[in-house]
């Protein structure tokens, strides 16, 4: 070991002036920047020639003016006075309902097929295999056409209703069922619903912290099974039920009272999920699959029960691999509810791009409000998803 | 003495072996899997007699027009005359009949070209297989178009079905992989404004839906190209295409380069190779043998995705039954015909190169799980 300085490290002296990565770097960049600038210049220039040519104004004043068509459906009041902010509301509240309803049947859907794959049932796993690399391979379009076309229009006419228990009538205008409408006093059954969850959040923090201190175990799933169906239903009794059923009744040619599904809602979300539900399956599978089996032999040597071992050792370990996994494919079922448009579910996509592009010709505004739109949905997803994968990563040395 | 004799060995109960012992293993080890397994024979048993009796059996096969499935005596079943009628469109859209060997032989040639490089020698595999498989796109197109090389012009309007699902697949992952292997490399890159650049326009052509892209693609791009020119329908969903894969590409290729051990970059830089000798001799083939069965999972996307291409009026497999559908000769209601038909042609194709993607798969794996 000496002491001594080391000598300094010259920078070696180059041929030219290009030699030097960083000159280099400084001149790739300038030459890409120059080339998009003349490319924006001239897409630009071109654009704004071609829309004086052709008449088409520019900027958002088109949305105070009224649009003047109506909609298939709408979950807030809606007709063809209104203007064309408000079917952009209306079309992206669809979108938000078909997506969640979507999202929601996919995961249940996906989540039991994909556990069926490790049933010791012989069929019931070949049925969840023959699911998956059915609906998986098919493109998505023609399965909404599918089931639009083929299965929901080959529904009864309203005379000859499909009918379960005089409650809820399937015919080709779509699904009728009870509306539950709200009466004086539901407002504290409703609270009472949220203290509910308040209460079982609270109850599994206790339980938690107890089991950390003292090791014994407090039946909270059924605890908090009690207190979700309990509360709300004594609430319920002390109000003297604040609700009552409207239910759909069958004219000759219509029904009247209720609500109902249109069948292209029920085609598109049929659709979206039975085939991302084969993708989410899949992931399942990928996620389990991915656990190594000693942690199974492992957990059965430590002496846990069956069902213990898929609830703590399997699934936690699996989610790992499932998480983000589930994040794509949700944000593809998002951007895939888009082929509303071929069946004419009035989506953000049918009413705004579709619609709305045709009658006012402001085809840049228009595409990139919605292709924003779709993009903070799915970063909204992704953001979520993030959160929830965080919370089940391996938490590794740091 | 007494000698030791073993009593006979008995036989297995009668549970445990042959038909038996397999149902009783598989199907009804337990009162649930037993319920299962009733549900789903009793459902089976109810859906699938009447299904392949609608399919196959009372089914109409043979005939020319919709008169064959109405006729006396013509089976209730499915009407499949419906398919066969329409198998020339289904295929070719409407292009000339007499130039349809344009179509297979370019058909051909696509397959030629993607089975080069194993049947080509290896010293040519790079600098024939490779170019080759980058014009043939071009060269495809015109030679589809007519125009330059003499043969009867055919409009790309009369391009259509299957055929053209195919093509334009193929043609837009040909172009997309190098353009995406760039904005991988873009994405990588230590250059600020370039890796930006990348990360926005990856990022851009995944977040947006491919409807959104289509739609851009027909609507907004004429916009931008200068006063005048009228530039291809087909041409400007391929280009959409294009971009529209290489962003998911570009991600795929992204997982690849992750996967190289650092050490490889440094043992390239260590023999004193540059910047594209290192990328394209060392990194390259092994980000591309990594990547294989992602990149086959994009291609199947894209390919599955090109039905969408029906919604701004191109007329390949799908639209073209829409078509059929509601043609005045055929208002028989065959949708499901249609329909399953179309399907069974996707599946085989995308289930044949899943099963390859999972064979290529199960090569490269060397963990021990399980």
């Amino acid at each position: 070991m000496s002491n001594e300085p080391m000598p300094e490290l010259q920078p070696v002296k180059s041929g030219s002036f290009f030699n030097n990565p960083r000159n280099r770097a400084a001149i790739y960049q300038i030459l890409l920047l120059l080339g998009l600038m003349f490319f924006f210049y001239t897409i630009v220039s071109n654009a704004l020639a071609n829309m004086e040519a052709r008449g088409i104004k520019s900027g958002f004043g088109f949305l105070t003016t009224t649009a003047g068509f109506d909609i298939l459906m709408s979950l807030v009041e809606y007709d063809a006075t209104h203007t064309y902010a408000k079917t952009f509301l209306v079309g992206l509240l669809n979108t938000i309902l078909v997506s969640f309803v979507g999202i929601i049947l996919a995961t249940i859907v996906g989540f039991i097929v994909g556990v069926s794959y490790f049933s010791q049932n012989w069929l019931l796993k070949r049925i969840s295999i023959v699911y998956v690399e059915t609906f998986r391979n098919i493109p998505l379009l023609l399965q909404v056409f599918f089931w639009y076309f083929a299965v929901l229009s080959a529904l009864p006419i309203v005379r000859d209703s499909i009918n379960f228990g005089d409650a809820v009538f399937l015919n080709v205008r779509g699904l009728y069922y009870p509306e539950v409408v709200d009466e004086p006093g539901s407002a504290v059954v409703y609270g009472s619903l949220f203290l509910a969850f308040v209460a079982i959040f609270f109850l599994r923090r206790w339980a938690h912290k107890r089991q950390d201190e003292t090791g014994e175990q407090f039946p909270v799933f059924l605890t908090s099974l009690g207190i979700l169906i309990g509360l709300p239903l004594v609430t319920l009794l002390i109000m003297g039920n604040p609700f009552h059923l409207d239910y759909p009744e069958k004219g000759g040619f219509n029904i009247s009272g209720g609500t109902n599904v249109i069948p292209e809602l029920m085609a598109l979300a049929l659709a979206l999920t039975v085939y991302t539900g084969a993708f989410i399956a899949e992931a399942v599978r990928a996620g389990i699959q991915a656990v190594p089996h000693g942690q199974t032999e492992a957990a059965r040597s430590i002496g846990l029960r069956e069902k213990r071992i898929m609830q703590l050792i399997i699934v936690p370990q699996a989610m790992r691999v499932i998480v983000p996994l589930l994040n794509s494919e949700y944000q593809s079922l998002v951007k895939n509810s888009t082929l509303a448009t071929a069946i004419g579910y009035p989506d953000l996509f049918t009413v705004f791009v579709g619609t709305s592009l045709n009658q006012t010709g402001q085809a840049i505004e228009i595409v990139f409000m919605t292709m924003a739109v779709y993009f903070a949905i799915n970063m909204m997803i992704s953001f979520c998803m993030n959160r929830f994968n965080e919370s089940v990563a391996l938490v590794e040395r740091k | 003495m007494r000698e030791f004799k073993p009593l006979p060995a008995q036989p297995a109960p009668i549970d445990e072996v042959g038909v038996i012992g397999w149902l009783k293993n598989n199907l009804f080890s337990t009162p649930l899997n037993s319920l299962v397994s009733i549900l789903i024979i009793a459902f089976l048993a109810s859906v699938l007699p009447a299904l392949i009796d609608w399919l196959f059996i009372s089914a109409n096969w043979v005939g020319t027009s919709e008169a064959a499935c109405k006729a006396e005596g013509a089976g209730d079943g499915a009407c499949w005359v419906f398919v066969s009628a329409w198998m020339q469109q289904f295929i070719y859209g409407s292009y000339p009949d007499g130039e349809l060997w344009r179509i297979n032989t370019s058909l051909i040639a696509l397959g030629a070209v993607i089975a080069a490089p194993y049947l080509l020698p290896n010293e040519l595999r790079n600098s024939v297989g490779v170019p080759l498989f980058l014009v043939f796109p071009f060269i495809g197109a015109a030679f589809l178009d007519g125009r330059l090389f003499g043969l009867e012009y055919v409009s790309t309007d009369y391009w259509g079905g299957f055929s053209l699902n195919i093509f334009l697949a193929a043609a837009s992952i040909i172009i997309a992989f190098p353009l995406s292997f760039l904005w991988a490399l873009g994405r990588r890159s230590e250059m600020p404004f370039i890796k930006s650049v990348c990360i926005v326009l990856i990022e851009f052509f995944r977040g947006v839906p491919v409807l959104a892209l289509f739609f851009m693609g027909s609507v907004m791009l004429p916009l931008f190209f200068p006063e005048g020119t009228n530039v291809d329908k087909l041409l400007r969903v391929w280009i959409v295409l294009i971009l529209f894969m290489s962003g998911y590409m570009a991600e795929v290729f992204r997982g690849g380069f992750q996967a190289i051990p650092q050490g490889q970059y440094e043992a390239a830089d260590s023999l004193g190779l540059s910047y594209w000798q290192k990328t394209l001799l060392i990194i390259f083939p092994q980000v591309i043998k990594i990547s294989m069965p992602n990149i086959l999972a994009t291609f199947i996307m894209l390919f599955k995705n090109t039905t969408f291409l029906l919604i701004i009026g191109i007329f390949e497999i799908l639209s073209t039954t829409q078509t059929a559908l509601t043609n005045s000769n055929w208002l028989g209601g065959h949708a499901a015909e249609g329909y399953i038909f179309v399907a069974l042609v996707f599946w085989c194709c995308c289930f044949g190169m899943s099963m390859i993607s999972s064979n290529i798969e199960k090569k490269l794996d060397t963990s021990h799980r399980n």
